[in-house]
């Protein structure tokens, strides 16, 4: 069975991408140069993120995994040769990354975004093997034994999964400029972005791996009690109301004037893409800004009436959740929804705010939410949980309100749908 | 213990005004049935009931400070209390070595001690409103003598605790539904006036909230 | 002797309040391997001061959750030489701080320069109304270095602290809107002033129809969102009242925690380790260089922490302890007035008037802010003539309503009982009414007023306790009755129902059991003359020039103003004086 490209069409994949890797010096790199872009490579594709425990050794793996069919846990990918993956030969490491299959033959389980990393240059690929190989300290530690339920504990099935939903190396779209194709590349590639911000099939793959899918980055499933919004152009719902740089900062810093990173996404800009070039985040801008929105999004939100503000300013808290609005809310996100510009979030308007789904704003209400601390921004700002002080229906009041209020417009939720999130909370 | 007249076990307030509004009964922890009757007549001395607002035992006052005897404080843990103990002018602070629980446990008894001695045999809280009100102003003005505590010092000590119970977050037993922070004004911990700073002259109309979410 | 030594560091930083993390983010700039001790425990803005649980008068303001633990090492307190001192057992009239943040953490936000002609205040007075004018037994000095000198610090400090406020003498040209006596400035304040509470708005008219000029007092309580020049923001501050004694929960009023740990904790070459507690500083042989420090940490072990450079950055009497303890400069003699390490204690000289209203008159007094309010400089320094009042020093008035709650901020008219129906209606009727201001007076020093090792007390560690020798003197009761009378005449022309005073008389003396504030200062003072002086201007040590003591126990009097701005542009002066001149060049910065 070989899906793998063949070396010449991997070749011209390659070229065609032309400027894909940041350094222009990509056929006479040096072992050490290697290392050093396989290093940023990492960052790129935030394999710490997954391959380390809170506390524990850089990329050791053991880091659990709660998948709809069982619990799995990431692998030591250091280059311990008896635990790691010291013994990799370049091939194996390849084929591992693009195809998921260990060296020795075990299916890995599609957790590891194997679809994506698919795109990865042939010369990107050989700087992260050297940086697995020689830029990591190598860790004695075994892997952990997987808890996956029958039948999919046996690995066989995973291989059919493997031939339906593999991906391809990329292939630059000649009709777009350079910065256009370097942030597709990193996006549909190495960033992943999909594992969380595309919808998933009944097999649990992602419905779309690149812009030539309409569902690519249209929003993901809830996950730990976390939801990751769309990246395309929808209004309201997507980024049709941010520009390039306020998306380049995002990644950067974690925040914006009028936004901040929260859920899984802090510790991908914590891991990842604080660490990213300028040229590299505008580039990924560039490339989301260019997502056109799903084809049954509203052009634009509609214009609604709204005297919340001026009510909850004179102390009119007769509307169901004003009172704990003003009471756990105001403080920061203001009585007109407006936050206070780069440091608290605006609810007007905010994405997080008015997704279909409410499961993430619940949860930031219930258990807060903390900014990670980057180079570029260090405060760490933080929301403290709210869980303990509200009950199930001032949740959902407050969660009605800021949903309706201030122009926003969102579907109601119940107070069960509060206990619904909380039971899933740890 | 000693016997306890009915009413006093039964955590009933005895002279001075009625505690209607009172809480389901708590159980004092530190204080025996004898304390907890005295804490609860004199505190109601402090913070009366009246219409200006709820009284120091419908507040929780006394919940508040038998809790407070549980804390570091009420040990003197807070304190610096390494000997030795030298007599200074006042101005240079406490210098005793007493803890709160040692206070209280001293002071209820000197005062009960007192009153036993000299009002034909009665209890603190037996005795009518004005009396009690008398013995607490003879001990607020040193007018009085205990044998091992300063009245005043006592008596400090009660009206610092009850104003504390009084006005301090309900999380800490007393406050009972804000009733302090609402009889002045107060709106708890509601922390957030930057709609209200530059509206001069005018009332603060919102009632209180405190820690745990809840309104007064 | 010490269980464990760690590598060896550049520099040991003892105490990470301002003074420890300003020096900590300077020397980790310069690329120096940096230590900080902290004998407190860890503290950031979340969890530590969450909304709401930080919102809890009781705990924080009232039980001292952020205060020093007195119960393992306090002060002893006397009068007057010869008599005895005994503890501080409890809090009162000053509340030093602990952990991660220091006293920086619970501070209320008063962010003050100092006025030039208090940084050469003897010469000053000596020179405006004669040699004889200071009285006999007041030791007050100049300080050794000029505003010019300090200008660029006082600016960086306000920047890092992002600091509101307004400016009015901008490198000589009055611009206007800000404090009609201040030093020239380089520049505006990073952040405009905060809006003023209703009381503030009160006492700006009555002062200015009286003829005073009232400005905004300048404040590190942010009036909008900012980012300092470390990168790290604050949030706008929201009036929540809930300032000195507590935590910041908007991330809006400056402390180490938010305006520069943030940065300084991402760097590779500094780390912070707290409940560590310092013992001493190890001199070599000699007794002329520090090696490193000794301490305790939270399993009770004694470590020995080897530095090149060591900065004492603790609490002001805590430096003037370690000095002590340690052997470093030479102890003062009240008897023979030689000596420096202990020399020159001082404080601040409170008088405070209340005006109470009626019924219509909604002050709103929960409604505040810790640094911000409007005050008056007609009576501070010497902006006004102390020829006929015979007295050295003034204050700054103010209303600085930074929060006023109920169980230790009610006040009532005199004559109010304690308790009672009577009481009750009191608090009932004045609570939501009141105006307070201050007179927050100069505390000058004074031959018998001084610092050392008391003979009878320990601490947990089995170490002497400091002693404070203090008492307030007749030349600073005279300048607070005259400041009083003032702010007095202020409050009664805004036709309040009563005014309440409190003011010093004659013949007080020095109370610890009320609070007045936690500006001590002294003790380590800085100066020209070792002889004099326990520091040279950049507080290095003369007796041992590793050693740097950073904070207000550099001052050689107190001033009318606060002292946390003066005390932080006096660490980046001295910061900038390490990594300009010293690490070049490592030894006496001023030749003796």
């Amino acid at each position: 069975m070989s899906r793998a490209p063949s070396p010449k069409k991997a070749r011209t994949a390659l070229l065609a991408a032309g400027l894909l890797s940041a350094s222009p010096a990509l056929a006479q790199t040096s072992p050490a140069d290697d290392i050093q872009r396989g290093a940023y490579l990492a960052r790129a594709g935030d394999c710490v993120a997954c391959h380390t425990t809170p506390g524990g050794k850089d990329m050791a793996g053991g880091l659990p995994f709660a998948l709809p069919f069982g619990t799995i846990y990431s692998t030591n990918i250091t280059p311990d040769a008896k635990t790691g993956i010291g013994t990799y030969r370049f091939e194996d490491f390849d084929r591992a990354m693009r195809k998921g299959v260990a060296a020795d033959g075990r299916h890995l389980y599609p957790a590891m975004p194997y679809p994506s990393f698919a795109k990865l240059t042939e010369a990107d690929m050989r700087a992260l093997y050297a940086y697995f190989l020689k830029g990591v300290a190598p860790v004695d530690q075994p892997n952990r034994k997987n808890g996956v339920i029958w039948p999919l504990s046996m690995r066989w099935p995973l291989a059919i999964w493997d031939a339906g939903f593999a991906g391809k190396p990329f292939e630059a779209d000649r009709t777009k400029d350079a910065d256009w194709n370097r942030g597709a590349y990193l996006v549909e590639g190495l960033g992943h972005c999909g594992a969380c911000h595309t919808p998933r099939g009944i097999g649990d793959q992602e419905k779309a791996l690149d812009d030539r899918g309409a569902l690519f980055l249209a929003g993901g499933p809830v996950v730990d009690g976390w939801i990751a919004p769309s990246l395309r152009g929808e209004a309201g719902t997507g980024l049709a109301g941010w520009n390039q740089q306020e998306i380049a900062r995002l990644l950067k810093t974690g925040r914006t004037d009028h936004a901040a990173v929260f859920g899984s996404m802090t510790d991908v800009v914590r891991h990842s893409t604080q660490y990213l070039s300028d040229g590299d985040l505008q580039a990924i801008a560039k490339y989301l800004k260019s997502l056109p929105p799903t084809e049954d999004a509203p052009l634009a939100r509609p214009v609604v009436a709204d005297r919340t503000a001026a009510a909850l300013r004179a102390g009119d808290l007769g509307r169901p959740g004003a009172a704990a609005y003003v009471d756990s809310c105001a403080a920061c996100h203001r009585t007109d929804g407006m936050g206070y510009v780069g440091v608290f979030p605006r609810l007007a308007g905010n994405p997080a705010v008015l997704q279909k789904d409410p499961t993430a704003l619940i949860s930031v209400v219930l258990k807060g939410s903390t900014l990670p601390a980057t180079a570029a921004a260090p405060s760490s700002f933080t929301m403290p949980p709210f869980g303990d002080r509200l009950s199930d229906q001032d949740a959902a009041d407050i969660v009605n309100l800021i949903r309706n209020s201030w122009g926003n417009q969102a579907p109601p939720i119940t107070d069960r749908d509060v206990k619904s999130v909380r039971g899933h909370m740890g | 213990m000693g016997a306890v007249p009915a009413a006093l076990a039964a955590g009933m307030a005895v002279g001075g005004t009625g505690a209607a509004a009172e809480p389901p009964a708590y159980q004092p922890k530190f204080f025996t049935a004898e304390e907890w009757a005295f804490l609860r007549a004199a505190v109601d001395r402090l913070i009366p009931p009246d219409a200006e607002g709820p009284g120091a035992v419908e507040a929780g006052v006394p919940e508040f400070i038998d809790r407070q005897m549980d804390t570091p404080y009420a040990q003197g843990a807070l304190w610096y209390m390494q000997g030795p103990f030298y007599e200074a002018p006042p101005e240079l602070g406490y210098q005793m070595k007493f803890t709160p629980r040692d206070i209280y446990r001293l002071g209820i008894a000197a005062a009960d001690r007192w009153v036993h001695d000299n009002k034909s045999g009665k209890r603190f809280a037996e005795l009518d409103a004005a009396t009690q009100d008398d013995l607490l102003s003879r001990m607020e003005g040193k007018k009085i003598e205990f044998p091992d505590v300063p009245a005043n010092l006592f008596f400090g000590m009660l009206l610092e605790n009850t104003k504390e119970g009084y006005f301090s977050d309900p999380i800490h037993g007393g406050n009972k539904d804000m009733g302090g922070w609402k009889m002045i004004g107060f709106p708890g911990a509601r922390a957030d006036f930057m709609d209200w700073v530059d509206q001069y002259g005018k009332p603060y109309p919102i009632g209180p909230v405190g820690i745990s979410g809840a309104r007064g | 002797m010490a269980a464990a030594s760690p590598k060896p560091v550049d520099a040991v930083i003892v105490g990470f309040g301002w003074a420890g993390s300003i020096l900590a983010m300077e020397l980790t700039e310069a690329g120096l391997n940096v230590v900080a001790l902290e004998r407190g425990q860890n503290r950031d803005t979340y969890p530590d001061f969450a909304y709401p649980k930080v919102i809890d008068e009781l705990t924080y303001a009232v039980r001292g959750k952020l205060f020093q633990n007195l119960s393992r090492e306090t002060v002893t307190i006397r009068h007057a030489p010869g008599d005895r001192a005994v503890p501080y057992r409890q809090f009162g009239a000053f509340n030093p701080g602990d952990g991660v943040g220091g006293a920086g953490a619970h501070w209320s936000g008063v962010h003050f320069r100092i006025t030039p002609d208090e940084l050469r205040l003897r010469s000053h007075y000596e020179e405006r109304y004669g040699k004889g004018f200071i009285p006999e037994g007041m030791t007050v000095q100049d300080h050794g270095v000029t505003y010019d000198e300090l200008e660029p610090f006082f600016d960086k400090a306000e920047k890092v602290f992002g600091t509101s406020g307004k400016a009015n003498n901008i490198n000589g040209k009055i611009v206007g809107g800000g404090n009609h006596f201040e030093g020239p400035r380089s520049g505006e304040y990073p952040l405009p002033p905060l809006k003023n509470v209703y009381s503030a708005e009160l006492f700006a008219k009555a002062s200015t129809n009286l003829g005073y000029h009232p400005y905004p007092l300048p404040a590190a309580n942010a009036s909008g969102p900012y980012t300092n020049p470390y990168g790290a923001q604050m949030g706008p501050c929201n009036f929540c009242g809930y300032c000195g004694g507590f935590g910041c929960y908007m991330y809006s009023k400056a402390s180490p925690n938010v305006n520069i740990l943030p940065a300084l904790r991402l760097k590779p070459n500094f780390e912070l380790r707290a409940n560590s507690h310092v013992l001493k500083v190890n001199l070599d042989g000699s007794g002329k260089r520090a090696t490193g420090v000794t301490y305790v940490d939270a399993q009770g072990r004694e470590i020995e922490q080897q530095a090149d450079l060591v900065i004492l950055s603790a609490f002001q009497f805590h430096n003037v302890r370690l000095m002590l303890l340690s052997g470093i400069g030479k102890p003062y003699d009240v008897a023979s007035g030689e000596g420096t390490v202990g020399k020159n204690f001082a404080y601040q000289n409170m008088g405070t008037v209340k005006a109470f209203f009626g019924p219509d008159v909604h002050t709103n007094p929960f409604i505040g802010t810790g640094g911000g309010g409007q005050a008056i400089d007609d009576f501070n320094a010497d902006n006004f003539d102390h020829g006929p009042l015979g007295f050295v020093g003034g204050s700054p008035c103010w209303v600085n309503q930074s929060g006023v709650k109920p169980i230790a901020g009610l006040a009532l008219p005199e004559g109010t009982p304690k308790w009672g129906t009577t009481w009750k209606k009191a608090a009932k009727d004045y609570y939501a009414h009141t105006l307070s201001a201050d007179s927050h007076g100069s505390n000058m020093s004074y031959r018998d007023c001084f610092l050392d090792l008391d003979p009878t007390y320990r601490d947990i560690h089995g170490q002497p306790l400091l002693r404070m020798t203090f008492d307030w003197k007749e030349n600073d009761i005279k300048m607070t009755r005259y400041v009083v009378g003032k702010l007095t005449e202020i409050l009664k022309s805004m036709s309040p129902k009563q005014v309440s005073v409190s003011v010093k008389k004659f013949g007080d003396h020095f109370d610890v059991r009320n609070y007045q504030t936690t500006h001590l200062v002294g003790g380590a003072i800085m100066g020209a003359d070792p002889k004099t002086s326990a520091v040279n201007k950049f507080l290095q040590s003369w007796d041992v020039p590793n050693v740097f003591v950073i904070g207000s126990s550099a001052f050689p009097q107190g001033t009318g103003y606060n002292p946390t701005g003066m005390m932080a542009a006096l660490a980046y002066f001295s910061a900038h004086a390490i990594r300009t001149d010293y690490l070049k060049n490592p030894g006496p910065l001023v030749p003796i």
